[in-house]
């Protein structure tokens, strides 16, 4: 009942606040509504991580304030945004005012040289795992438009500790909580063993890629072993290998990719 | 001329045959006729246990689709079907009741109302968990919420009710349980701000015969569990069939969440009759007893489970009792006859309460309460347990339980009543990763306690059957559908269905042979030995 009079009161101070104060307290509150549900991929500041940076004036999926609270609201299920919960209108509208404002924040200055960048991937040998634009090797995720959807400091830690930025699933099928690109090691009764990445999974069969690229398909019944290494990637890290300006020219070009209209 | 009038005679007696196709003894009597399905569960008890044994641990790897039926609209398929005297009856999403020839597949009638367009779905996808039958009539609710009442044979409409307004967010998802005369249907709504009831409806004319409340009106008992007005829009929904003791007279239905789910400002209190059992008077819906699992909820525990009866040795005396694997992670063992708890233990962990006192009553941990920011709490929004059937085999005597391992993370929000809009104050949603799993679980049934399981990659949003034949069917989110035995869960048959299975398997015969139905994706496989 305290609680009921408080949120009563709550309401009569709004109503009495002129315009600016209002849309203070909605600010604030969009910002709370934020950090709860948002930054975890979006960075605290919007300046993104799994998610992309959301600190920029144009939002590729959401152009004006109306498809902004339609992607809050619906979510992007096939590119890994959730719908997190049922929102009312007002805190859809908090949520857009305190997203919109972020872009008057200064983006996380890439101050990398792209072209030197390229030059730095061609060389190291991502592309012998990693497709861009059709060209490459497949045995790790596509980047053709990784720039659209991760943010820089993602791509930094997902260059120097990849393990630490294993993707997770997207799909429908197979589902929630399943990550991508999961490391596991098979053993098969007849002594058979396979090291790669998982590429789908059911309770009773796993199918797997090695190192060569090859499908291996087992039924679990026929392992003597089946370990996932969580935590573990096949991407080797490049800590030792690529750092320093380096590193900033191969952030700024995978964040060029698919990033520009 | 003594021919034709034979042959009018025989036309009468396949009449007066076919006008009573499932009497009620017949539904009673239910695990005396094994080679039909007649009820949601397959019995009164809510068991979903065949007697048959044809099928069975020796020869189950056998198993061959029999025919299979492709659903015509798109949607999730929940339905679990009925089987009858050479048809089978299904409902296909999101409102639509069609009968199959049981020997072939081949569609005999397809019903689908008129559903406006502008229909209010809040709460669930638009799904339907399946048909009652009585007599020569089939059951079934709509998203609109009506129910319908079609002739058994042709689908021709015999009558059609409105169960309440749609406007303001009720509707019908779950199957219809059919008792003497009676047409017992739930609703669903409570994340629009629903006063949830239970209706029954007079079988032959469609005439509403009681309904009971799962929240009290002004003056009436509890209503001071709910502070304030709170009560107007209070939710306890009545979503998933329930159970029903003949002798007893008395009808067992579980109560959703109270309204709105999340957002707990404005409805201090217990808040009856939500996250409850409710046993019923079949002839009036008088509340008999009344046990509340979930006091103040906070979490969506609906217990929206199928209550199970059965008779066991309890606390030292034979006793008719009730149990059920509740969405907030316990198990739970009451007297039918009197509400009283006799056994509750977690089947899966759980982090909101610090268990249960003397009387069942949790002690809730507020700082697992939602917030705004978020609180990660086990068991995730969908529950341990759901609306997907468990299974009660009084072979082994033991629950069959499908149980997800996972954590949820549940936000608290604004909330604002506006009718056939969303009320329910927040939300949750799933932690991500690979340590999610799920898993088949069985159960003692008189403690709870674990006795075997069988781990799932995700957790599952299927029912189980068992069978006489010592085997446990369920399905799997990735579409393995599968038999474990029913002793010791170990694995005996599998097969990829090719899309998540979200009904249960129901389980009769086609000319004297048994066979097991379920679904996958938009599919309906019948499987039988060769």
């Amino acid at each position: 009942m305290q609680r009921f009079s408080g949120g009563l009161l709550v309401v009569l101070l709004i109503g009495t606040f002129p315009a600016s104060a209002q849309s203070t307290t909605e600010l604030e509150k969009g910002k709370q509504l934020f950090l709860g549900m948002c930054s975890r991929c979006h960075g605290v500041e919007g300046g993104g991580g799994e998610g992309p940076n959301l600190n920029r004036p144009v939002l590729s999926h959401a152009p004006d304030d109306q498809a902004l609270a339609a992607v809050i609201r619906d979510g992007i299920p096939d590119r890994g945004m959730p719908k997190v919960r049922r929102f009312t209108d007002a805190e859809l509208h908090a949520m857009v005012i305190y997203i919109r404002s972020l872009s008057q924040n200064t983006a996380a200055a890439i101050t990398g040289d792209r072209e030197k960048g390229k030059a730095i991937y061609q060389r190291s040998g991502c592309s012998s795992c990693h497709i861009i634009n059709g060209e490459g090797g497949s045995l790790g995720p596509e980047l053709t438009s990784i720039g659209a959807h991760r943010a820089p400091d993602y791509l930094r830690v997902a260059i120097v500790d990849p393990a630490a930025a294993l993707p997770r699933g997207v799909m429908a099928f197979p589902g929630h909580g399943f990550n991508e690109f999961l490391p596991v090691r098979v053993v098969a009764r007849d002594g058979r063993e396979v090291r790669g990445v998982r590429v789908n999974e059911d309770s009773f069969t796993i199918q797997v890629r090695d190192a060569g690229n090859q499908l291996h398909s087992f039924r679990k019944s026929d392992l003597q072993t089946l370990e996932k290494q969580i935590g573990q990637s096949l991407m080797p890290e490049y800590k030792s290998k690529i750092a320093g300006s380096d590193l900033n020219d191969l952030v700024a070009y995978l964040s060029s990719l698919g990033g520009a209209k | 001329m003594r021919m034709a009038r034979f042959g009018i005679l025989l036309i009468c007696a396949a009449l007066s045959a076919t006008y009573a196709q499932v009497p009620y003894q017949r539904i009673a009597a239910a695990d005396s006729n094994p080679g039909t399905w007649v009820t949601y569960s397959g019995n009164y008890q809510a068991q979903r246990y065949s007697q048959l044994d044809q099928i069975n641990r020796q020869n189950v790897t056998q198993l061959k689709p029999t025919w299979v039926y492709q659903m015509r609209n798109p949607g999730i398929v929940e339905t679990s079907p009925i089987v009858a005297d050479g048809i089978m009856y299904i409902t296909e999403p999101p409102s639509t009741a069609t009968a199959l020839d049981l020997h072939t597949g081949r569609p005999l009638w397809t019903y689908t109302p008129n559903i406006p367009p502008d229909v209010i779905i809040i709460g669930s996808p638009p799904v339907n968990r399946g048909v009652a039958i009585l007599d020569n009539t089939v059951f079934f609710g709509t998203v609109n919420c009506h129910l319908i009442a079609l002739d058994a044979k042709s689908g021709i409409v015999r009558w059609d009710v409105t169960v309440d307004d749609n406007k303001k967010g009720y509707y019908v998802t779950g199957a219809p349980l059919a008792i003497d005369g009676k047409i017992v249907v739930g609703v669903s709504g409570a994340e629009t701000g629903i006063r949830g009831f239970l209706d029954a409806y007079d079988a032959k004319t469609g005439k509403r015969v009681w309904r009971t409340w799962t929240v009290p009106g002004p003056g009436d008992p509890g209503v001071e569990s709910w502070g304030g007005t709170s009560f107007q829009h209070g939710g306890g929904s009545t979503w998933v069939t329930g159970s029903y003791d003949p002798d007893l007279h008395l009808v067992y239905w579980g109560t959703g969440n109270p309204a709105p789910d999340w957002n707990d400002d404005t409805r201090p209190g217990d808040n009856l009759y939500t996250c409850s059992l409710l046993a019923m008077d079949a002839d009036t819906g008088k509340i008999k007893w009344h046990f509340q699992f979930t006091p103040h909820d906070v979490h969506d525990w609906d217990a929206t489970q199928a209550p199970i009866l059965f008779d066991a040795e309890v606390k030292g005396r034979r006793r008719k009792v009730v149990s059920m694997a509740n969405r907030n992670g316990f198990f739970y063992v009451l007297d039918r006859q009197t509400g009283e708890f006799l056994a509750g233990a977690p089947y899966v962990k759980q982090t909101w309460t610090d268990g249960l006192d003397a009387k069942g009553r949790p002690f809730p941990r507020r700082d697992a309460d939602p917030k705004v920011e978020g609180t990660l709490v086990y068991p995730a929004i969908s529950g341990g347990a759901n609306w997907w059937s468990p299974s009660y085999s009084p072979k082994t005597h033991l629950f069959y339980q499908p149980t997800r391992e996972m954590a949820g993370i549940y936000y608290k929000g604004d909330a604002e009543y506006k009718d056939g809009t969303a009320y329910a104050g927040g939300g949750g949603e799933v932690k991500n990763g690979d340590d999610a799993y799920g898993a088949i679980r069985a159960l003692e049934s008189t403690t709870g306690r674990l006795r075997w399981e069988f781990k799932l990659l995700t957790p599952p949003l299927a029912g189980l059957l068992s069978t006489a034949g010592g085997l446990v069917f369920g399905g799997a989110e990735e579409g393995n559908f599968f038999a474990l035995d029913a002793e010791t869960g170990k694995p005996l048959w599998e097969l990829q269905l090719g899309a998540a299975v979200r009904s249960p398997s129901v389980s009769f015969m086609i000319d004297g042979k048994q066979q097991v139905a379920v679904t996958a994706g938009s599919s309906l496989f019948v499987f039988g030995l060769p």
